[in-house]
């Protein structure tokens, strides 16, 4: 057991499974008394058990840990009050929320329904609001906490097939950074993690996307590299462990890239290069500024493709 | 009358007023047949009149353009549907979505109600989607269209008394990189744009906000004049930029800035799970040196 987050009060949701189960391990090994929430569904969002957030809460008392078990959803404002609610009635108060908490539902976005969009946004964008605002009331009057959200290279670098995804996580990077500027005063902070891990969330993407990505010459933010290293979910806990600790009480407003044994710092979107005129731009001065200055070697990720050629009959 | 846009068609949402107004009078003006959307609701989404859409056709109509109102709300799926089905019913076709409508309601994130954050979700992020949504179906099919929606340095950079909007505009950026990679095979791409202008969403951001965002504002000089977004969007719509996709751009005045992506810009690595003691030892002094809290914590009020 070291000592890292002891005496503190974590709430980590959606950690009966995946990376919130590995983040879950590591805060109770370092001393922390945490809120292991999981509705217990299945990766879709359908369903529920109280059986993964049990299971966890039991691995870390025979660890000698302390830990309780909540099965609200993240997706309503009342789930995200009553966990927080649980981590004070359990342990008197809360310092550290972690959301990995999240679901999938890819689709190409012409064949995407409300209820693929609805259920993605609810449960990740929604989820990670919920949790976060009821926190936020607490770090406000206690001018101190810490909270990691978890964002996706989907959205930060774009991924086919998932537009919902996409938005949710990239939305959720928005909300973090405003998140760390309305609370940053209060000695609160805010941080967004974008994990890379093979986990049973990311064995549901469609090996025909995967096929289909391949063949259309589309790198997949996770197949990046070029030899495939090991990437485990517990791989994640160790940098969101030191991110809630008061080593890291400076770092307020940024993303992480965290797969297997790297960890990266990511730049947000700043100006790279600007057109500038005293006036009003025309269409026309656009046209013939623009190819040689700011798209002079734009690449597009997704080139036309040749329509199929109808089968021979 | 140009012709950049001569026969196509286009969808502007929130084009009664502000910088959508802009951008559906300039298509209007560069050839296209415009299907003006507008619910004609005040800043925090309240309210429906027909007057600001019906207005921006009426002046286009009397520059001898082509447009059509339409009123209704991009929250729903079946409102994104119809306003697709408008302009093909008004004008046969589509080829160009452009997405600026939005409302605010801003608060700082422990006093947020759940209304205030749906409502600029369901207006903003689910608003983009209903309408992109029905449109790639006809992208697809016809091999070609344009996507060009709002994202917001409130979500890009982060903003104070916003995390409703900087979460939807920032979720719109991923929205957009993502529909650039469904969507790009089939001839059709999608950009986003990062607008700053003066308009009446702008006034209702309290003091509190504009003091957190010094730094990001333009000097009194500039010009944040709402027209000014419309010639880069015409020329993204336009057939010239067939090959610009994916990306997010920053548009004020007579400046137009590429953003960049966000990238790994510092790295640390190991064959194998870091321990807590290495990453301890590791990341003051690799990762995380320099970095400048945006918010600072301020001494409690006496």
């Amino acid at each position: 057991m070291g000592d890292m987050l002891k005496d503190k009060v974590a709430i980590v949701t959606g950690s009966g499974r995946g990376i919130g189960r590995g983040i879950a391990l590591l805060f109770a090994e370092e001393g922390a008394k945490v809120v292991v929430n999981d509705i217990g569904a299945a990766v879709d969002g359908s369903g529920g058990a109280a059986a993964p957030a049990d299971q966890v809460v039991s691995e870390i008392e025979a660890a000698g840990g302390t830990a309780v078990a909540n099965y609200d959803s993240v997706a309503t404002m009342e789930g995200g009050e009553n966990i927080v609610r649980t981590a004070v009635d359990t342990y008197g108060k809360l310092d550290i929320v972690v959301t990995p908490a999240g679901i999938l539902r890819d689709r190409m976005i012409f064949n995407m329904t409300e209820d693929e969009w609805d259920a993605v946004i609810a449960v990740h964008l929604k989820g990670t609001f919920s949790v976060a605002k009821f926190a936020s009331i607490l770090y406000r009057q206690q001018r101190s906490g810490c909270l990691i959200t978890f964002s996706s290279t989907s959205g930060l670098y774009g991924n086919s097939g998932q537009a919902n995804y996409g938005a949710a996580k990239d939305g959720i990077a928005g909300l973090t950074r405003c998140f760390a500027r309305d609370m940053g005063r209060y000695g609160a902070r805010a941080n967004s993690i974008s994990p890379g891990a093979d986990t049973r969330m990311t064995a549901t993407v469609p090996d025909t996307a995967r096929e289909i990505r391949a063949a259309s010459g589309i790198q997949s933010a996770s197949g990046a590299q070029p030899i495939r290293l090991r990437r485990e979910a517990e791989d994640i806990a160790p940098m969101v462990t030191w991110l809630a600790s008061d080593a890291a009480k400076d770092v307020n407003g940024q993303v992480f890239h965290v797969t297997g044994g790297e960890v990266s710092l990511m730049s947000n979107p700043e100006p790279a290069r600007t057109l500038s005129t005293p006036g009003r731009w025309s269409v026309e001065e656009i046209a013939a500024m623009f190819p040689g200055t700011l798209g002079m070697d734009l690449v597009n990720p997704a080139p036309p493709q040749a329509p199929p050629q109808a089968p021979r009959q | 009358m140009a012709d950049t846009l001569t026969g196509k068609v286009a969808i502007v949402t929130g084009a009664g007023r502000g910088i959508g107004r802009g951008i559906a009078i300039q298509l209007a003006a560069e050839g296209a047949s415009v299907v003006v959307n507008d619910i004609g609701g005040a800043v925090d989404g309240t309210g429906e009149s027909v007057a600001p859409a019906d207005q921006v056709v009426s002046e286009i109509e009397a520059a001898g353009g082509a447009a059509v109102a339409n009123y209704e709300s991009v929250a729903t799926m079946e409102g994104g549907e119809n306003i697709v089905k408008a302009a093909l019913d008004s004008f046969g076709k589509l080829d160009i979505v452009v997405t600026p409508a939005g409302i605010l309601r801003d608060r700082m994130v422990f006093n947020m109600t759940e209304e205030e954050w749906d409502a600029v979700i369901a207006v903003h992020l689910k608003g983009t989607f209903s309408v992109v949504k029905h449109a790639c179906i006809l992208f697809r099919q016809q091999r070609s269209g344009r996507v060009i929606t709002f994202s917001s340095e409130s979500g890009l950079v982060g903003n104070t008394g916003q995390v409703n909007y900087g979460a939807a505009k920032s979720g719109i950026a991923g929205f957009t990189k993502v529909v650039a990679r469904d969507m790009g095979r089939y001839g059709v791409t999608a950009n986003s744009i990062a607008p700053r202008a003066q308009t009446r969403m702008i006034a209702t951001i309290p003091d509190i906000a504009r003091q957190g965002q010094e730094d990001q504002l333009p000097s009194e000089q500039e010009t944040m004049d709402p027209d000014d977004i419309a010639p880069f969007v015409a020329y993204l719509a336009s057939d010239m930029a067939a090959n610009v996709n994916g990306q997010t751009f920053l548009v004020y005045g007579g400046n137009i800035t590429l953003l960049s992506q966000p990238r790994r810009i510092r790295t640390i690595f190991k064959n194998g799970r870091w321990t807590l003691d290495e990453i301890s030892r590791l990341a003051p002094t690799k990762l995380t040196q320099g970095l400048v809290n945006p918010s600072p914590p301020q001494p409690p009020r006496q």
